[in-house]
């Protein structure tokens, strides 16, 4: 069996620099930073607020442009995707969780399931069944007809996600996963990506403030002034 | 809101258009009902709506002698008062030979035809708005005369016609040698067009339209009077929709950002969240047509109450075209709200931007 570092990174940064133009001045977020994530690999990324945590998960997605630097995206290097294919890879193999949810209010936690499979164009009876099964993995078949207004914050997370895992997605991108929840509600949370990454063999980088997190990762890395060590 | 809003918009269109239908069937209806074969105006005259025609009523004589000519029916057109108790109203006073079966009003809605002299059918909206019925006096000059009919078709919104004998309309210009125009019956199997021109050859001054031709004559006259104010109006509303549709679709995607950002981030296909836009704006548009179309039947009801002159018609066919307009329009008023998505960006639901 391969060891981790031998497989093909799912994601990689070679030496991603970010700067935004400001009135005046610029401000640079990420220096010169080089990254991989491998299948299988919980990787927490640790950093105080705005020390470039949440741009660093968005470049490492494509959803946006580094300022100098390279991404790799499952293999192939960002600017070999256009507009269309990076949106179809991010719905297929791409999952996101976010500190806020962001649930769509209007649907309920079955439709926001079954939402992201209409984006990869999955068969009606198989996204039904694909999206009960994960109701069920995480507990909260209850919740099948409750809408985002109705659930307490732990049950809102599971259905998060649940969706970032509809379409099988093989990188998960968590910000601040644990951030709104109560301390035991975002512990069980973290279990539960960590369970995600060891025996699914998916990618899970996450991000978050808090060390309590720490032994259940594979890999630990700060970012402080844009500089990751 | 948006559905009030997009159902006052629908039933403004579906008024208009129902005034529109309503004047036109009311301007036309006498013309278009009419049995005779042939209509003899004065040289150059080519409608009844707005143009005065003028011929004598001893060619009648010369034109019932010609070949295939079974009779001919003098018709006598006034723009008149009619005395009511509140005074003189203002009427299309059409006078008729009632003994032959032409040019009399094209239905009776209650009551009879005229009989006699001292008789008078009139608009059943003339008669509903100052409050006449069945065996009620009017006076037309000093003449006394009783209210025997009401007629429909005959409501031309501006105008009203009322029907007296050909003897009482002369009466009222107090001269008997000319008529407006003469309706000429052929007998059977005469050649429509040999005849016309026969009468042509044979009377001067004269031109002689076939039924058609002279229906679509008036109607042409009503339209180039009508349509264009009509237009306008109707343009107005659909300007008022579009801007109301588009206003709220701009809104409800502003209040919606974060949810379209979520879905941008997930993945969403480039068309996915502009068609739940246009898929909105149908739902909406939807709704407030059929809320429109429920209102707008009672509503013209009340108005008819009010107003009995505003002859408010509709057909299966102005229903399709409100339809297919209000569906036209939804789409149009997607497009500002769409260019504003554009200025979403999956970033935004980062916790850093």
């Amino acid at each position: 069996m391969k060891n981790k570092m031998q497989q093909e990174p799912v994601s990689r940064l070679i030496g991603v620099s970010k700067t935004f133009q400001g009135f005046n001045r610029e401000a640079r977020v990420l220096k010169d930073i080089d990254f991989a994530i491998f299948p299988g690999e919980l990787v927490l990324l640790l950093g105080p607020s705005g020390s470039g945590k949440s741009t660093f998960l968005t470049i490492l997605a494509g959803l946006q442009p580094p300022t100098s630097g390279e991404v790799w995206l499952f293999g192939k290097e960002l600017q070999a995707y256009t507009q269309a294919t990076l949106q179809e890879l991010r719905a297929a193999k791409l999952g996101f969780i976010f500190q806020t949810f962001h649930l769509i209010d209007a649907l309920t936690a079955l439709e926001n399931i079954l939402l992201v499979m209409k984006f990869t164009h999955k068969n009606d009876k198989l996204a039904l069944i694909r999206a009960k099964e994960l109701l069920e993995q995480f507990g909260i078949l209850y919740l099948i007809d409750a809408y985002p207004r109705t659930m307490s914050q732990g049950e809102k997370q599971r259905v998060a996600i649940a969706r970032a895992l509809a379409n099988n997605a093989q990188l998960i991108i968590a910000d601040e996963p644990t951030g709104s929840l109560a301390t035991d509600q975002g512990m069980e949370i973290v279990l539960l990506l960590s369970n995600l990454a060891k025996k699914e063999n998916r990618s899970v980088i996450l991000t978050s403030h808090d060390q309590r997190i720490i032994p259940y990762a594979d890999r630990v890395l700060f970012l402080q002034d844009g500089v990751l060590s | 809101m948006t559905v009030s809003g997009v159902a006052l918009c629908v039933i403004l269109i579906h008024f208009l258009l129902g005034i529109y239908k309503g004047v036109a069937d009311g301007s036309v209806e006498y013309i278009r009902s009419s049995k005779t074969d042939l209509w003899i105006m004065q040289k150059h005259t080519t409608n009844i709506l707005r143009s005065t025609s003028i011929i004598r009523n001893n060619q009648r004589g010369e034109i019932e002698e010609l070949p295939g000519v079974a009779y001919a029916s003098p018709l006598l057109f006034i723009i008149g008062s009619v005395n009511v108790s509140d005074g003189p109203k203002t009427a299309y006073i059409i006078g008729y030979d009632s003994e032959k079966n032409l040019g009399g009003p094209p239905s009776i809605h209650q009551g009879r035809g005229i009989q006699a002299d001292n008789e008078i059918v009139l608009d059943r909206s003339f008669a509903a708005k100052y409050q006449l019925d069945l065996g009620d006096i009017v006076r037309i000059k000093q003449h006394k005369l009783t209210v025997v009919g009401l007629s429909s078709g005959t409501n031309m919104f501006v105008l009203q016609y009322v029907f007296v004998t050909l003897t009482e309309a002369f009466k009222i210009i107090n001269f008997g040698g000319i008529v407006s125009c003469l309706q000429v019956k052929l007998k059977p199997g005469a050649n429509q067009y040999q005849v016309a021109r026969s009468i042509e050859h044979k009377v001067p001054d004269v031109v002689v339209y076939g039924q058609e031709t002279f229906l679509k004559n008036n109607i042409e006259e009503m339209e180039s009077g009508v349509l264009p104010m009509l237009f306008v109006i109707a343009l107005i509303g659909s300007v008022v929709l579009t801007a109301i549709l588009s206003l709220i679709l701009s809104i409800n995607v502003l209040e919606r950002r974060k949810d379209y950002a979520v879905m941008k981030a997930l993945g969403a296909p480039q068309d996915f969240v502009p068609k739940l836009v246009i898929i909105q704006s149908f739902v909406l548009s939807i709704s407030g047509l059929m809320l429109g179309m429920l209102v707008f039947f009672p509503l013209m009801k009340v108005v008819e109450k009010i107003a009995p002159e505003v002859s408010v018609s509709t057909s299966i066919y102005h229903v399709i075209i409100i339809s297919l307009g209000v569906m036209f329009i939804s789409l149009i008023s997607s497009l500002y709200p769409i260019s504003k998505l554009k200025q979403i960006y999956p970033m935004e639901v980062f916790n850093e931007k």
